[in-house]
């Protein structure tokens, strides 16, 4: 795989996949609407690459939609009026879930990482010896 | 029960005038008893109108700012962010040095001599001045000093194309090399664009503080007077006007414009709904 391709897949996929369980977790801890989602997203630890703008509206439009969150028009006090997201029982349920997936997931990845640290020891054990 | 009058009047940045198009299209057959007028205008220039006297119900502009700055709470009780976009480079068929350019290169190809390209007015258009800051921005980002001189100097005189609508259609033409433009009109137009790097772009609401470093001085409605207005992501919002005869029809208005098939039309158009 080319280098170029190698960073491409590694910043994207891991973003698509995971960046509703981002959102779902976020809107748990409070209602945020869009920007200040997309700025939280991006000081997150956990974050897995760049989040962009149309990314993110384009996941919370598909969330509510799907009745994992619901949104309101919300007039600003002393700003522009946007749209408030909050999260639904349905996206409790949904975040439960991605937390059950990626849990499995570091396991198989630890598994993984386990195996191919065992091979990497014998194939330098055979080259040396 | 709806109001009165009977014509409902728009004035919007000129670069909704699809969107604004498309969705009188099908809200008016809800209300034919209604007619409707829209003017596209640069959208500093759209809201020194009101404050100029001219009547409207509804004021949708390519920047939020503009509303606080100018509108609110006088003119304009609340206002509404319905779409976000970003500032790339367009170009057409035939424009010089296209197939070479990049998201890197952009400023050596644009300040060679032979290379004709051109902004939007910034004391009237937002993309214009968001144009300024993308250059100042990109001097920082590509640690170039200087750069935005050069390219001011370089570009076409600025008040040459009052808002991106017309900077579009002589991008479209032929008569110009480069534009920058709002994703969403080159997108409209079917023009050929290299997206800028989002760290100067103007689209992410994570790198706003880094936006923030952009400054432009624009004509005040003061005559004489300018004001700073500092680099953020951009917003497009729109508001009811407080002396709108027809509020509950422009209410109406933009519940569709901010619901489920007046996001369909902004995304159509090459915006994100917000």
């Amino acid at each position: 795989m080319k280098e170029d391709l190698l960073s491409k897949s590694e910043l994207t996929i891991p973003i698509e996949r995971s960046i509703q369980a981002e959102l779902l977790l976020l809107l748990g801890q409070r209602p945020s609407h869009g920007y200040e989602l997309i700025q939280r997203l991006n000081e997150a630890d956990y974050k897995s690459g760049e989040a962009d703008a149309a990314t993110v509206y384009r996941n919370l439009r598909r969330m509510d939609k799907d009745g994992l969150i619901k949104s309101h028009w919300e007039i600003g006090e002393s700003g522009p009026g946007r749209r408030l997201y909050e999260l639904t029982l349905q996206g409790e349920e949904s975040l439960k879930v991605w937390a059950k997936y990626l849990a499995q997931q570091k396991t198989n990845l630890e598994i993984f990482l386990q195996a191919y640290f065992r091979f990497e020891k014998s194939l330098s054990e055979r080259q040396g010896g | 029960m709806l109001d009165s009058d009977n014509t409902l009047r728009i004035i919007h940045a000129g670069a909704l005038e699809r969107v604004v198009q498309k969705c009188l299209e099908h809200f008016s057959k809800q209300y034919p008893e209604y007619s409707f007028e829209f003017t596209a205008v640069g959208s500093r220039e759209g809201a020194k109108r009101l404050l100029l006297g001219e009547e409207y119900d509804i004021i949708a502009l390519a920047d939020q700012a503009l509303f606080a700055e100018l509108l609110v709470p006088v003119l304009v009780e609340s206002y509404f962010v319905f779409a976000a976009d970003q500032i790339v480079l367009s170009y057409n068929c035939s424009s010089k040095g296209s197939r070479k350019i990049t998201p890197e290169n952009w400023p050596e190809i644009l300040l060679k001599p032979q290379i004709r390209f051109a902004r939007s007015n910034h004391h009237l258009d937002p993309c214009g001045y968001r144009t300024l800051m993308v250059w100042q921005l990109a001097e920082i980002f590509f640690a170039k000093p200087g750069l935005c001189s050069a390219l001011e100097a370089a570009a076409i005189p600025y008040f040459t194309y009052p808002k991106s609508l017309d900077l579009a259609a002589a991008l479209s033409k032929g008569q110009i090399d480069y534009a920058f433009l709002y994703s969403s009109q080159a997108k409209q137009l079917g023009l050929p664009y290299i997206a800028l790097p989002a760290k100067i772009n103007l689209s992410n609401p994570a790198y706003a503080n880094f936006y923030d470093q952009a400054v432009v001085s624009v004509d005040s409605i003061t005559p004489g007077e300018n004001v700073i207005i500092h680099g953020r992501p951009i917003e497009f919002a729109v508001g009811i006007a407080k002396a709108s005869k027809l509020p509950v029809l422009a209410k109406l208005f933009i519940n569709f414009l901010m619901d489920l098939e007046g996001n369909s039309i902004l995304e159509e158009c090459g915006f994100i709904p917000c």
